[in-house]
């Protein structure tokens, strides 16, 4: 999606201080979700959800922020998985440096997915990328030394917290995968507006002109995809430890069906997107679980419509409803301050910083 | 190598290397004119596999009407995806990345094709009888049924015949005069606004013609489509994107490392051992066998 962001030098230039304390204040809300939450299987869902976002969050950067049609991101997450679990169970190490392990493995095999991608465009990345996710699977799957399991996939793991109880244990990985997330978020977000990021958006939007100026798309895209290969493993690492097992299941196209949907709906590209998308996709799967056929057709018209009528997803919907309340409240004020609001507030605004 | 073996790949070929020109074809056509993967074609392919049911195995008809049956019944599925999917996409195609947007939007349509048919018919898998049942043995050990058969002709009849509707009438050569250059046919007088959903609708309803057949040899179920789609993307981008020749060289040399993997090492290696292949051609010559950066196609 092409939504031009503004290019500025400030690690948050979308952040005014009543945004940082709204960030702050859902945190909060959602760190203190375990202590009034007593019901073990909505917790878990929740828990479920906030692995989901790092594995959403790092794709965002690579798909939405990069622009690269990665496909193969599952193909990571189940690598780093793989890699912590096996880890886990076969070693004395510290599960914490299982889980390190875990995201180092995603992140040599992304950083290795990159080189072909560069010649690649669009539609072509895609297939690669999918390409190389379905070896990886087949490789897992018919693992003849018994290291992966095959379709059953590891036995009992261990994971971070096998020392606490079963409730215990919940809130600890409950906070753990909620820490994730903050600082994944945080970090992308400062990424996305360092030279880094406005590189990637650069080659993204035109690339021609990018190279022109003498901004290199090797260097640059290996960055991206170890970044984003790190974040996909440790969120596959995160999935090993609480599910206790990870079966080749966690890849192909149905889960990567939903992930897209999710990244869709909430705003490719934007911070707030993937989190938006993976909460509401969630919630409508938690509530027609049943139902799987219906959930999906939901889920299908929802993408149509969202795709069609409102391209910049929810995030965008929202950046856009909000700067007409902050241009509504600032009515009769000066145009400066008005306008130093709408740009210092929406993504997709004209940009003084850079002009 | 046996004999047996290679009459048995060569066969094999021809039967699986039409079937994926068939709908793959679809894909290239739809590509050339419109600039869009359509992820709906799997779908087609469900479509076509759950009306042959109906009207071989439910209502006990004429297997030459599931073939006009599916084609109707897609074409209009088609371009009513179309209408619904990539015409409101169309005014705005120079301020998105139309490419992707569709791809998404296609994928919806598709997600809920399928899962309309999981409400309605369940996920069991139904046997479609074949078409045409019997064969002949063409070799010692190497058994020719007459439905791969049939499906093998219609599909090059049906493929030749789109070839004939491309270059001679005057519906084709709008469809390829959009190809090349969308202002210069517009300015010409080609109605783009129909032409786009009966480019849509006759590739879907090769697709779901190649859905009687597939239900045929495998079975009419919601993710009937899923794995046809993904052969006839390796197919169209093997071929290189939007080159109709380009796809039906590929899909025959789809077919033919497919069959050569089934017979050497097994058909549980025959997928993975085609995305290898991929993966290197796509790393050689990133714009598949024929396909040109972004030049006059078809």
């Amino acid at each position: 999606m092409s939504d031009r962001q503004p290019l500025t030098r400030s690690a948050f230039p979308a952040m005014t201080s009543g945004r940082w304390a709204l960030a702050g204040l859902a945190v909060l809300l959602a760190a203190a979700m375990p202590l009034v939450m007593t019901n073990q299987y909505a917790l878990g869902v929740m828990i479920t959800t906030l692995i989901l976002l790092v594995l959403n969050i790092s794709w965002n950067f690579v798909l939405g922020v990069a622009g690269v049609w990665n496909f193969g991101q599952l193909a990571l997450y189940a690598l780093g998985g793989y890699g912590a679990g096996i880890i886990m169970l076969h070693s004395s190490l510290s599960p914490w440096l299982a889980l390190l392990a875990g995201g180092l493995v995603a992140m040599v095999a992304a950083i290795l997915l990159a080189f072909p991608t560069l010649r690649l465009y669009g539609i072509y990345t895609s297939l690669l990328t999918f390409a190389f996710a379905e070896v990886i699977q087949y490789v897992i799957l018919n693992d003849g030394s018994g290291l992966t399991g095959g379709s059953f996939g590891l036995p009992i793991v261990p994971g971070l917290y096998s020392a606490l109880s079963l409730a215990a244990s919940a809130k600890a990985y409950y906070w753990t995968a909620l820490a994730v997330v903050v600082i994944s978020t945080v970090l992308l977000a400062a990424i996305g507006h360092s030279r880094l990021g406005i590189a990637l958006r650069g080659i993204r939007d035109a690339p021609a002109y990018a190279a022109a100026r003498g901004v290199d798309p090797l260097r640059y895209r290996i960055g991206a995809f170890a970044i984003s290969g790190f974040l996909a493993g440790v969120a596959g690492g995160l999935y090993v430890s609480y599910d206790q097992s990870i079966s080749p299941s966690v890849m192909g196209l149905t889960p990567m069906s939903v992930y897209v949907t999710m990244l869709v709906i909430g705003g490719l590209g934007t911070a707030t997107g993937p989190i938006l998308g993976t909460i509401l996709v969630q919630l409508v799967a938690t509530l027609l679980v049943t139902h799987p056929g219906a959930e999906f057709t939901i889920l299908g018209i929802f993408l149509l419509v969202v795709v069609i009528f409102v391209p910049d997803g929810l995030a965008g919907m929202i950046g856009r409803y909000w700067r007409r309340i902050a241009a509504w409240a600032a009515e009769g004020e000066q145009t400066e301050t008005e306008a130093a609001d709408a740009a210092g507030e929406t993504e997709g605004s004209p940009d003084q910083h850079v002009a | 190598m046996a004999m047996t073996d290679i009459v048995g790949i060569a066969v094999s070929t021809i039967i699986l290397g039409s079937i994926y020109g068939l709908v793959a074809i679809g894909m290239t056509l739809i590509y050339g004119t419109l600039r869009i993967l359509d992820m709906s074609q799997g779908s087609m392919v469900m479509v076509g596999s759950f009306i042959a049911w109906g009207i071989l195995v439910v209502a006990g008809w004429n297997p030459a009407l599931a073939i006009i049956a599916a084609f109707i019944a897609t074409f209009i599925l088609g371009a009513l995806t179309q209408l619904v999917s990539v015409q409101p996409l169309m005014r705005r195609r120079s301020a998105i990345d139309f490419e992707m947007v569709t791809f998404i939007t296609t994928f919806a349509v598709a997600m809920v094709l399928t899962n309309v048919a999981l409400e309605l018919f369940g996920p069991f898998q139904r046997n479609v009888t074949p078409v045409i049942s019997g064969g002949i043995s063409i070799y010692h050990g190497v058994d020719l049924p007459y439905q791969s058969l049939t499906m093998a002709l219609v599909s090059i009849a049906m493929m030749a015949a789109l070839g004939v509707f491309l270059a001679r009438t005057r519906w084709g050569m709008a469809i390829r005069a959009v190809a090349q250059d969308l202002d210069a046919a517009r300015l010409m007088g080609v109605p783009v606004g129909k032409l786009y959903p009966l480019t849509m609708g006759l590739a879907s309803a090769l697709a779901g013609v190649a859905g009687v057949f597939l239900g045929g040899l495998y079975f009419a179920y919601p993710q009937a489509g899923d794995l046809p789609l993904l052969e006839a993307l390796i197919v169209v981008i093997f071929g290189g994107l939007g080159s109709l020749p380009g796809t039906v060289y590929a899909a025959y040399a789809i077919g033919l490392i497919q069959s050569a993997a089934e017979v050497i090492v097994g058909t549980t290696w025959s997928l993975p051992i085609l995305y290898g292949v991929i993966l290197l051609v796509l790393i050689i010559r990133p714009y598949g066998l024929l396909g040109k950066p972004s030049e006059a196609r078809l």
